[in-house]
């Protein structure tokens, strides 16, 4: 007897453990449920694999990059050799985000070759042309004007398509103004020669707007080294009809000259400008990549997924009411049945749920929706062991045994074939953690937890709970452990 | 109350109708394999080919006012600056104009930014707050087939290995082939929702079908082994004796799969939509999991 009392006190001690942690370390939503944004980024490489140091060597730029975004709460985490999962709670659009983390960023300076100056001057003026062009479109998107407006558009850059000789590949008119300004940023780069001066010499950078206008422009502060390296360029070129090229991602996006000052000590200070017309957003993301450094590989972002706040707490709503529907349904339909060993599975139930979210906040198991579902699944799960025990307590009533004995014998002799059953659902969810993706994980953790907790609390719970019942003279009469109907046979 | 199955009678019956069932799902895998616009034995979901899924609700005072699908996509081709977006683009309203869903093959995230910009400027304003986007690139959508693919092997695998170990050869076999029977009958049914109302599956599909192989082994191992054991005391000849061991097991196997269908009944009634067809898959396999444990598995048993 002493036994007995002493597990019921343990269930009640981990009732209230579980309450107490529930309270104090409130679950982990996931972002279906609380809103929020998630990025999955790819990371290329031609050939081979991707180890361990270039997954880390990315994953810290991109740390940087996020920190430097000044986004608040966000997760990055690694996946599976060669992905990085980004998550950004609450109303921050991904945009942003991708627009700084998609790209390399790798900022190369480069010295003009010489005799190319007249090259130089033509596609430097194709790129004017074509700025100009992209304006005109996007004036006359913004004032729906007719359709000559855009032909006449159309026509102006095939006549530059025809002096690169490049003939663009894209659908759409948009598409193609983009392409051709690539293309010119391509072959502007192409004039130049590589310098050993590269983004790695880099040690801040900055934004500021232009005095003159508008515009904005990026300042670069080099380390001592680049420094040195930066004045000995300048110094190479001064006063030479040679431009200075600062190149990101194999786009040139400025060119320069260096005054006939700097011939005797190139440009000193180690620091430097660019300034191609940037607007103030893209300053910013300039910025950002250049302080958090090139990416080793490049990468891709392969998969986003954006949930509205309100659409998250809808969900929540939706799932509780599903899983305290689907614990009526099944209380209701195991009374029905069981009558009191029903109210005792019920009991369990209730236990089981605590149990499990308790676990959830220790772990932590982040809750997602497929999580839900695994929980809500393993409701049915975890009633199960329970109908076995029942069952077989029925057959022992019914072959004229006593309560004490029935229930014993009951639990001892359905433990086995419950530890076995259980066994096939819990390899499902083995595998299905190992090599799922994070959205399905979710699932396979809260269904296999919850199978796990359910042996505890159908096998031992319901056990002590029903112990302590049985004490009670008054809830010791047979005909309240079978239903009327099926007595009387 | 004793319940009284007449396996030994109808033993024919059962298998025959196994075998229709198997034949219609094997004449929807085909069918869709080699009729149907995506050419596959299922239609593939976002999740394994990519693409670009938006729902979004509409701010409306009190009624939404009408527009049809095709008005808002011609709106849409006259101001969107990218029309490449508008390729195969699927548009519907839901819950009387109020919720609109999109789908897309795969966009940028900056294409598709500037497609919900579009659509606000004609059936805006839209909730922001009730978003709910999702862009997964193609050769993600690649990987997750694997994936899923590989982690069903497995798991399957895994399973095969345990069966065998557990019980002995003949056992194991038609404990297998119940299983395999469950797969192909949900996966079937799936082939053909896919035919006649384009249901897709994405990877919570096969979610599914991991689980409910767990499942649906489960209960022929329970069965199986109370005609093993009524079997060792020979009570009765070897077929009455499967046949009581069935009508034994009967209510427990039943019930246990009631238990289990409530809760999905009510994701299928009060969930979220995404969890629907999740639900259904799995309700599915949880009865024919439990007819071919109960019937069939027990039925492949008797001699003749």
């Amino acid at each position: 007897m002493k036994r007995r009392q002493g597990w019921l006190f343990f269930i009640i001690f981990l009732l209230t453990l579980s309450v107490y942690l529930l309270i104090n370390y409130p679950l982990q939503l996931g972002l279906d449920l609380q809103g929020g944004s998630q990025l999955t980024l790819q990371i290329i490489k031609e050939e081979g694999k991707v180890t361990r140091d270039e997954l880390e060597a990315v994953n810290s730029v991109i740390d940087k990059r996020v920190n430097n975004l000044g986004v608040s709460e966000s997760n990055l985490q690694t996946l599976g050799g060669d992905q990085l999962i980004l998550e950004l709670p609450g109303e921050q659009n991904p945009l942003v985000a991708s627009r700084v983390l998609g790209k390399t960023a790798l900022l190369e300076f480069r010295t003009q070759k010489e005799g190319t100056s007249t090259d130089l001057k033509t596609l430097q003026l194709q790129r004017l042309s074509i700025k100009e062009l992209i304006e005109r479109y996007s004036f006359s998107e913004k004032n729906q004007n007719d359709n000559n407006f855009l032909k006449v558009i159309q026509d102006d850059l095939k006549v530059i398509e025809q002096e690169l000789n490049y003939s663009s590949t894209s659908n759409d008119l948009y598409g193609k103004l983009i392409e051709i300004k690539k293309y010119v940023n391509k072959e502007i780069t192409n004039l130049f020669i590589k310098t050993d001066l590269s983004g790695k010499d880099l040690i801040n950078a900055g934004r500021r707007q232009e005095q003159t206008n508008s515009n904005w422009e990026v300042l670069l502060t080099f380390s001592n080294l680049g420094g040195e390296k930066f004045a000995e360029i300048t110094k190479s070129i001064a006063g030479t009809n040679q431009l200075l090229a600062i190149i990101l991602d194999g786009e040139s996006i400025s060119e320069a000259s260096v005054g006939n000052q700097f011939a005797i000590t190139g440009i000193t200070g180690g620091s430097a400008t660019i300034s191609g017309n940037f607007s103030a957003a893209n300053a910013r993301e300039l910025e950002v990549q250049l302080k958090g450094g090139s990416l080793p590989l490049p990468i891709e972002i392969v998969e986003t997924n954006t949930v509205g706040a309100l659409l998250g707490s809808k969900n929540i709503l939706k799932s509780l009411y599903a899983a305290i529907s689907g614990l009526i349904f099944v209380g209701i339909f195991m009374i029905f049945n069981y009558r009191i060993l029903g109210f005792v599975s019920v009991l369990s139930l209730v236990l089981y749920g605590f149990f499990n979210l308790a676990l959830y906040s220790l772990i932590p198991v982040t809750l997602t929706l497929p999580g839900i579902s695994g929980l809500i699944l393993s409701i049915g799960m975890a009633v199960d062991a329970n109908i076995l025990i029942f069952e077989r307590i029925r057959e022992e009533l019914y072959d004229g045994n006593t309560l004490t004995r029935s229930i014993d014998s009951g639990f001892q002799r359905a433990n086995s074939s419950i530890v076995d059953g259980h066994i096939t659902t819990l390899l499902s969810c083995f595998v299905l953690f190992l090599l799922g993706t994070n959205f399905v994980k979710g699932f396979a953790a809260t269904l296999g937890i919850g199978v796990l907790i359910s042996l505890f609390t159908s096998l031992n719970c319901s056990k002590t709970i029903l112990r302590f019942f049985t004490t009670y003279q008054s809830l010791r009469q047979k005909n309240l452990y079978l239903p009327k109907n099926n007595f009387s046979n | 109350m004793k319940y009284n199955l007449e396996l030994i009678k109808n033993k024919r019956k059962i298998i025959g109708f196994s075998t229709v069932l198997i034949l219609l799902s094997l004449l929807g895998i085909l069918y869709s394999t080699f009729n149907t616009s995506f050419k596959k034995p299922i239609n593939l979901g976002m999740d394994f080919v990519g693409g670009n899924e938006l729902r979004i609700e509409r701010v409306c005072e009190a009624e939404c006012s009408d527009f049809t699908p095709d008005s808002v996509l011609e709106k849409l081709r006259e101001i969107s600056k990218n029309k490449n977006v508008l390729n195969n683009i699927k548009l519907q309203f839901q819950n009387n104009s109020k919720l609109i869903s999109i789908r897309t093959p795969y966009l940028s995230i900056e294409e598709s930014n500037n497609l919900i910009n579009n659509l606000d400027s004609i059936i805006g304003p839209l909730n922001y707050d009730s978003k709910d986007s999702r862009l997964i690139g193609p050769k993600l959508g690649k990987r997750l087939l694997t994936n899923c693919v590989t982690s069903l092997l497995v798991s399957l695998f895994a399973i095969s290995l345990y069966i065998t170990i557990r019980f002995d050869k003949k056992y194991a076999l038609f404990a297998l082939l119940a299983l395999f029977h469950d797969l192909v009958i949900v996966f079937g049914i799936f082939s053909w929702l896919g035919i006649i109302l384009s249901v897709e599956v994405n990877s919570l599909f096969a979610v599914s079908l991991l689980t409910i192989a767990g499942y649906s082994v489960n209960d022929t191992v329970v069965i199986f082994d109370r005609i093993r054991e009524n079997l060792k005391s020979k009570k009765a000849g070897y077929n009455e004796t499967i046949q009581l061991s069935v009508n034994e097991s009967f209510r427990r196997t039943t019930f246990t799969s009631i238990t289990t269908l409530f809760p999905l009944l009510s994701i299928i009634l009060f969930g979220s939509y995404s969890l629907f067809w999740f639900s259904l898959s799995l309700s599915l396999g949880i009865i024919v999991g439990s007819y071919s444990s109960i019937l069939l598995a027990p039925s492949l048993l008797l001699k003749d």
